[in-house]
């Protein structure tokens, strides 16, 4: 038996609309690793991530008749997702507590910037990463992790390309205050 | 102490400039930035396997309540963000059913030399009105000369005038005795205790924008 | 002007019927003086028949009138302030409605200094007065555009931060909280602003950028 064509986005979403429920399941398979990397930079752990990914997942099920442009479920379900991100982020923001002893022994005694390893380096700059605001982060990861275009990104969030670069230099300013404080 | 990173070196960082377009004396702070960018952990990520089951046991379980099927429905029958008020950077309108969309464009305030009007569709919510109109700075703010009309969704007036390119000041007038300002738009002081709302047309290539 | 004159003009904005034959006199006369320091007048005749049509009395109109051609002086000094020798009625007139909506004569002459080409100075001045008439303190405002013109926003697009201020606005925000977030930009409800094109989103689609030096 040959295999059927993959059907597009658009003609899966039609069916689940039909009644055809179990069909959401090609979606799920389709995109469900694609924005983790995302989703894993912007709560700061992998289980986050999961837990995020399947949290969008059913609340893009039950918006699918609001999608306006079936054959783009993957960006419309992005925006599901990062909004999901953005209400974890505000709420870890609100508790989040001041970096602890133990954080301050990973920085390690020796504040020079030159003497910094690089495993160090990316510790300091995740740590550094969690105090952004989550718009902040949002851009950060999005261009630099995700490595998009200010242009890509623009057309994927809706935010004008001007805005995303002022979010984005605010939030190289603030690196280097907090890399500044935390080395 | 400064912790600013010179504009130069942010738009390294955006990928704009090169390293050896920058001045010697910033390239210290640029490498400095450079390396940080280069600490970002990128490696991807790849989530359980049973993700999958999860999500479809939710899903079936939404489907089948009777809250879910209903709310499905509605979601999908109704118009999304109905708008009322014109935006200061008032947008083209759309149908009776008062769906706004919004136009983007890539204005440029060109100098009051280009005088081609621009049509731009006012919307203004006033339920229990007798009237409305939209009295500006683009027609002598008389309440007379623009009147809006009902559509037919209840309470949602319009009409269409044609503006010149510039920013504009105007308020609606109801039952040609109540001056209001648009409630959404931003409003400056009218130097009479009152305020006006803002609205701005500018230039495109091939004729005018309202924004 | 003659005396002749002025009254005959003052008598043509008060023949129109908008404006009030006292009013208009007086009108006249800060007319006059506007012109002669090389201010624009157009604003200060609309602003009189807004009085006259939203039937304000008439020494608040005056007053009004009067507090416009003051904002219009100011506006001229401060371009002229920024290194504009002789600014253009359309500078004039922008400084005068940014200093309307909240700016002071500081920040409007920081604004018209920082506004060197490509940028133009009447329209950096709008669209801060647009963001200031949001809500957004004057302080903020100033900063927001000052920061748009140093990332190298092009000039046509520095016109959209104001609808980036008023899209968080509408979403909830402060106006400050807006300008200080701008961009956020995504409505609550999924599928409107939807992308354009084919973007593929994160994830092994993006690609490299070269930062090599």
């Amino acid at each position: 038996m040959r295999a059927a064509e993959p059907l597009s986005d658009g003609e899966v979403v039609h069916a689940i609309l039909t009644g055809d429920v179990e069909q959401y399941a090609v979606l799920v398979k389709r995109y469900r690793d694609r924005y983790a990397r995302y989703a894993a930079r912007m709560l700061g752990s992998p289980d986050a991530a999961e837990d995020a990914v399947q949290d969008a997942f059913v609340r893009a099920f039950d918006q699918l008749a609001q999608c306006r442009e079936p054959d783009k479920f993957a960006g419309w379900f992005f925006l599901i997702l990062r909004n999901r991100c953005f209400a974890e982020r505000r709420r870890s923001h609100r508790d989040a507590r001041p970096l602890g002893m133990q954080d301050e022994a990973i920085a390690g005694p020796d504040r020079s910037d030159r003497h910094v390893e690089r495993a160090e380096d990316r510790r300091a700059l995740e740590r550094a990463l969690e105090r952004l605001t989550p718009e902040q982060r949002d851009v950060f990861v999005l261009k630099h992790v995700e490595e998009m275009s200010y242009e890509e990104i623009a057309a994927l969030t809706g935010a004008s390309v001007p805005s995303l670069k002022m979010r984005m230099h605010r939030a190289y300013d603030r690196l280097r205050a907090l890399l500044k404080e935390l080395a | 102490m400064k912790t600013e990173y010179h504009p130069l070196v942010k738009r390294l960082l955006d990928g704009e400039l090169m390293f050896a377009d920058l001045p010697s004396e910033l390239r210290a702070e640029a490498e400095q930035a450079l390396r940080w960018v280069a600490a970002l952990d990128r490696t991807p990520v790849v989530l359980s396997a049973r993700l999958d089951e999860r999500v479809m046991a939710q899903v079936r379980r939404h489907a089948k309540s009777p809250a879910g099927r209903v709310w499905r429905w509605l979601l999908g029958s109704r118009e999304i963000d109905i708008r009322f008020h014109v935006r200061p950077w008032a947008a083209l309108g759309l149908a009776a059913a008062a769906a706004v969309a919004f136009v983007v464009v890539r204005p440029r305030f060109e100098t009051a030399a280009l005088r081609a009007p621009t049509y731009v569709r006012f919307i203004f919510y006033a339920p229990g009105a007798r009237t409305v109109s939209v009295a500006g700075t683009f027609n002598q703010w008389n309440p007379a000369a623009a009147p809006l009309v009902p559509t037919t969704s209840p309470g949602v007036w319009t009409t269409t005038v044609a503006l010149p390119l510039g920013q504009h000041q105007y308020v609606f007038v109801v039952d040609g005795m109540r001056w209001v300002p648009d409630p959404a738009a931003p409003t400056v002081d009218d130097g009479f205790g009152q305020r006006n709302s803002v609205v701005a047309v500018a230039a495109q290539d091939g004729g005018g924008r309202a924004l | 002007m003659g005396t002749l004159l002025a009254v005959a003009v003052a008598g043509g904005l008060a023949a129109q019927g908008r404006v009030p034959a006292d009013v208009a006199a007086v009108v006249q006369q800060l007319v006059d003086r506007a012109a002669a320091v090389g201010l624009p007048v157009e604003p200060l005749r609309e602003k009189a028949i807004e009085g006259g049509a939203k039937g304000v009395p008439a020494e608040r109109v005056i007053a009004a009138v009067r507090s416009l051609a003051a904002q219009l002086g100011q506006a001229a000094a401060a371009a002229r302030a920024a290194g504009i020798a002789r600014p253009s009625a359309d500078v004039i007139e922008a400084g005068a409605f940014a200093l309307n909506a909240g700016l002071d004569q500081r920040e409007v002459e920081a604004l018209v200094r920082r506004s060197r080409p490509p940028y133009t100075p009447a329209a950096t001045l709008r669209v801060a007065g647009t963001i200031a008439a949001l809500g957004v303190p004057a302080g903020e405002t100033a900063q927001v555009v000052e920061e748009a013109m140093d990332a190298g926003t092009a000039p046509g697009e520095l016109l959209d931060l104001p609808q980036e201020v008023e899209r968080g606005v509408a979403h909830g925000d402060s106006p400050g909280a807006a300008a200080a977030g701008l961009g956020r930009g995504q409505a609550t409800a999924p599928g409107l602003n939807q992308p354009h094109g084919n973007s593929q989103g994160p994830q092994g689609q993006g690609k490299g950028q070269s930062h090599k030096p």
